[in-house]
């Protein structure tokens, strides 16, 4: 009598981890591979500004699967990238709705720590930025070589106490519907004033400061120079 | 012994459990009609029908973004409105979740309409009925193909019944174009206005199910749409395998056709002459003002403007809803548990013109200096000084008493108080709960001592944020305690939409009628109270539209079709109309402060999202939307 029990019991018990196969351990490996790199300028080498939202991202695909699923990374806001969780193998990649000019994709074999850098043509470069307190204003100055002939549908100087500031994340936005082709000799220039908007730059406080230029091209994101740190 | 009896036992039950395959457990359940006997009786297919209706994508007092449609119990109240610039959530400012999904459901009602028009095709039904069901049938249809279209752009178009096979490939069909998916729903509202009747046995019966002239007005929405996408969709392009195959997007050079088809569809419904405004010529602001909240309140007693409206009934039962409970005044919750949700916010209320400057949007102005802007209380600004918290709001639009309730407004018999703080005399601020003495009288932060006292600004989900609360479509002469009591009907179509449709539509593209579409503009503010006439341009328009229609879930899918939703939510922060009480003068007197909704966060719209995700794509093999 025992025995059967015994039996049963160990039959049972077989069964059911054998229908469930709670035997078979999830014994894949995780990510073995990281990717890191840049978006750079193809004629200064400098790497290209970027926003964290809504701003460009690098698409990819695995090869070896049937209906592969794209998968993406987001750039960071200085233009590099990284992605330490993928798996060795070879993948179509290529950075999509930037502000440079689009660019083909590349195929791509990833192993180990893969640096894959992106050389691109930036839609517009913002130069000779000079960004600084007068009086109650912040004034900026810069100038716009642009390298296609769209025409520049908007400027911008923005502000926030994150250096991550943009079009998507300021405090402050001094915005100008430009719509015209800029031309790399006028110098133009945007200004914040400080006292109008004291309840969200506040005195004696340090903001980030970014000034900003949209291309007039379908899916075209803001082309930046680097963020500039002021105590207003 | 034992041993043996346990394993005769153990036999037996194994032979009894191999064995026991024969017919007396197959009984039809008695609790269950089966579907044949449903489907192949005419009043069986009657019935069924009235489910469809119940099922059919109604954005409506029970239709929630992320909770789906027909939605009662604890939804939270996210309503569509508080999506866009109508208005913002009390208890979650910063919900921007754009979850919209309707593919399942969606098919499901699309397999039902199939089932029946296979099975309605077997039927012995008389010409004239089955007439009606066909045309009925595509009118289903069009509502339910132009729910998904505007969601997902182009999707696979079903029209028989699709048997369970296990040859998988034959179930998987690809996605139709965005262009073609809009032409079906247009071709079917064709159909559906050449079959449906103009009228059905009683007024009731002719207002809830499918008419000539809902569809014609159902037409004049989708066609409306259709056009605004292809004229707009170069405001936020998109690309990747979606686009390139024409599945979501469409060429502007096809926008003046389906504004033609929209300004057709208006025209019908416009020259049937069976429709009209209701109390179309007020004696004044007041009467409109009374008029325009019944429309909503007892929309019965307007059927009039009425071409497709959803019924309610039964309160305390599932036919009820609760957009009474979720959205009166604190004071006036009368023990619902959540009051107070939608809060409307100042863009709208800006939008709603003064008299005084008819064709105007009339901003509030907070400032001796007549300038509307943005920030915190500025003790060296000059504010003007109201003796009572109503006045600034003097002048304003009929509709927008009829819609909003103010600070002072009064509701239900009650002073409704919404007050963000006190000014103390010596310039500095109470904005948290308590008092300030002066000249021996108390006065609160909040505008009352208790909290059931007051309906605003403590920063509790049952209070507004924003300064307003939501008039539309409340029921002023109903107490609700608890939960379903509220049986007001939904008018889905109206007449004014099908204006507001027209004037779009010949604004936008120079086609149709402009006097005609003139006159429809100007009725609808005669309606409000107005006497002088504006003329015909897309800003008028547009403007007409918001605060007409304001709060019935069409202002969201404005900003989508017209694409301008990423161009508003920005880095974005709606606004709020903070009144306080400022006693730094010789009397206490009301000012106001124009400022972000506290609490509120900047909200940004990704292109993206002018599409949702298709789920399960990796089953049903259709191409995903992009950047999903």
């Amino acid at each position: 009598m025992k025995s059967i029990k015994t039996l049963s019991i160990a039959l049972l018990s077989l069964f059911l981890l054998g229908g469930c196969e709670l035997n078979e351990l999830d014994n894949y490996e995780g990510p073995n591979a990281s990717i890191n790199g840049g978006i750079y300028d193809q004629e200064t080498g400098e790497l290209i500004q970027q926003d964290i939202i809504n701003g460009m991202q690098i698409e990819y695909t695995e090869h070896g699967y049937d209906n592969p699923q794209i998968q993406y990374v987001v750039v960071k806001n200085d233009g590099t990238y990284r992605n330490n969780l993928m798996f060795a193998g070879t993948y179509t990649i290529r950075p999509v709705r930037g502000n440079f000019v689009p660019v083909e994709s590349e195929e791509i074999v990833v192993k180990g720590n893969t640096v894959k850098n992106f050389e691109v043509q930036p839609y517009i470069r913002v130069r000779n930025v000079q960004i600084e307190k007068q009086g109650n204003k912040v004034v900026a100055t810069f100038n716009l070589d642009q390298t296609v002939t769209n025409k520049v549908s908007r400027i911008g100087l923005f502000a926030h106490q994150e250096p991550t500031v943009g079009a998507p994340l300021n405090a402050v936005a001094s915005v100008v519907n430009f719509n015209q082709v800029s031309n790399d000799v006028t110098q133009y220039r945007l200004e914040i004033n400080l006292e109008a908007n004291s309840g969200n730059l506040k005195p004696g406080n340090k903001y980030y400061f970014r000034v900003g230029a949209l291309i007039d091209a379908p899916e075209a994101k803001y082309n930046y120079a680097p963020p500039v740190l002021l105590e207003i | 012994m034992k041993n043996r009896s346990f394993t005769y036992l153990l036999i037996a039950l194994l032979l009894g459990t191999f064995s026991s395959c024969n017919d007396t457990l197959d009984v039809e359940p008695k609790n269950k009609v089966p579907a044949e006997a449903v489907l192949s009786d005419p009043s069986g297919i009657r019935s069924y029908l009235a489910n469809m209706y119940y099922e059919l994508p109604v954005e409506d007092f029970v239709y929630f973004p992320r909770a789906g449609f027909n939605a009662r119990g604890n939804t939270g109240s996210l309503s569509l409105s508080q999506y866009g610039l109508e208005a913002i959530h009390s208890e979650w400012p910063n919900w921007n979740e754009f979850n919209n999904q309707w593919w399942g459901r969606g098919y499901q009602l699309n397999r039902d309409i199939n089932l029946l028009e296979e099975s309605a095709a077997k039927v012995d039904f008389s010409e004239a009925e089955r007439k009606g069901i066909e045309g009925e049938i595509a009118f289903l249809r069009a509502y339910t193909y132009y729910g998904l279209v505007k969601r997902y752009g182009g999707v696979p178009i079903v029209t028989e019944n699709q048997d369970y096979t296990t040859d998988w490939e034959s179930l998987r069909v690809p996605r139709n174009t965005e262009k073609e998916t809009w032409d079906f729903v247009l071709a079917q509202l064709d159909i559906a206005f050449e079959k449906l009747p103009e009228t059905r046995q009683s007024v009731d019966e002719s207002k809830r199910r499918a008419t000539k002239w809902a569809a014609a007005g159902l037409k004049s929405r989708v066609a409306l749409h259709a056009a605004s996408v292809a004229k707009y969709w170069d405001r936020a392009p998109l690309s990747g395998e979606a686009v390139s195959a024409g599945l979501v997007g469409m060429p502007a050079s096809e926008a003046n056709r389906y504004y033609q088809e929209a300004i057709a569809a208006s025209e019908a419904v416009i020259n049937s002459g069976q429709f009209g405004l209701y109390m179309s010529s007020p004696a004044n602001p007041q009467e409109a003002a009374k008029n325009y909240q019944k429309l909503f309140m007892e929309p019965n007693d307007a059927l009039t403007e009425v071409l497709f409206m959803k019924g309610y009934g039964y309160a305390g039962g599932p036919l009820a809803h609760d957009y009474d409970g979720w959205n009166n005044p604190n004071q006036t919750g009368e023990g619902f548990p959540h009051v107070g949700r939608t809060n409307p916010v100042l863009e709208l209320v800006d939008q709603y013109e003064s008299y005084e400057h008819p064709g105007e949007a009339a901003p509030i102005v907070t400032t001796t200096d007549g300038q509307v802007q943005l920030g915190e209380f500025n003790p060296s600004a000059e504010y003007l000084r109201f003796a009572s918290p109503e006045e600034i709001f003097e002048g304003k639009d009929a509709r927008f008493f009829a819609s909003v309730i103010h600070p002072g407004a009064e509701w239900k018999g009650t002073e409704i108080v919404i007050q963000g703080g006190i000014v103390r005399p010596d310039g500095s601020v109470l904005s948290t709960k308590g008092s300030v003495e002066h000249n021996g009288t108390t006065y609160h932060a909040y505008g009352a001592a208790t909290t059931n006292q007051y309906s605003g600004f403590d920063g509790t989900p049952n209070m507004t944020r924003t300064g307003f609360l939501m008039k539309k479509f409340l029921d002023e002469g109903a107490s609700i305690n608890t939960w379903l009591q509220s049986t007001t009907d939904f008018i889905d179509i109206r007449y004014a939409e099908v204006l507001l449709n027209y004037a779009e539509a010949v604004a936008e593209s120079g086609l149709g009628n402009a006097d005609l579409a003139a006159q429809g503009l100007n009725a609808i503010r005669r309606r409000a109270g107005h006497t002088v006439d504006i003329p015909l341009t897309l800003e008028n328009v547009l403007r007409e539209r918001s605060v007409e229609l304001a709060f019935e879930n069409k202002e969201y899918w404005d900003l989508i079709r017209r694409r301008t939703y990423h161009q508003i939510f920005n880095n974005y922060v709606k606004t709020a109309l903070v009144p306080m009480l400022d006693l730094r003068g010789e009397e206490p007197a009301y000012i106001y402060i124009r400022k972000k909704v506290p609490g509120a966060q900047p909200n940004t719209f990704p292109e993206r999202d002018y599409y949702r995700s298709i789920p399960g794509v990796n089953n049903n093999g259709v191409i995903q939307n992009p950047q999903h």
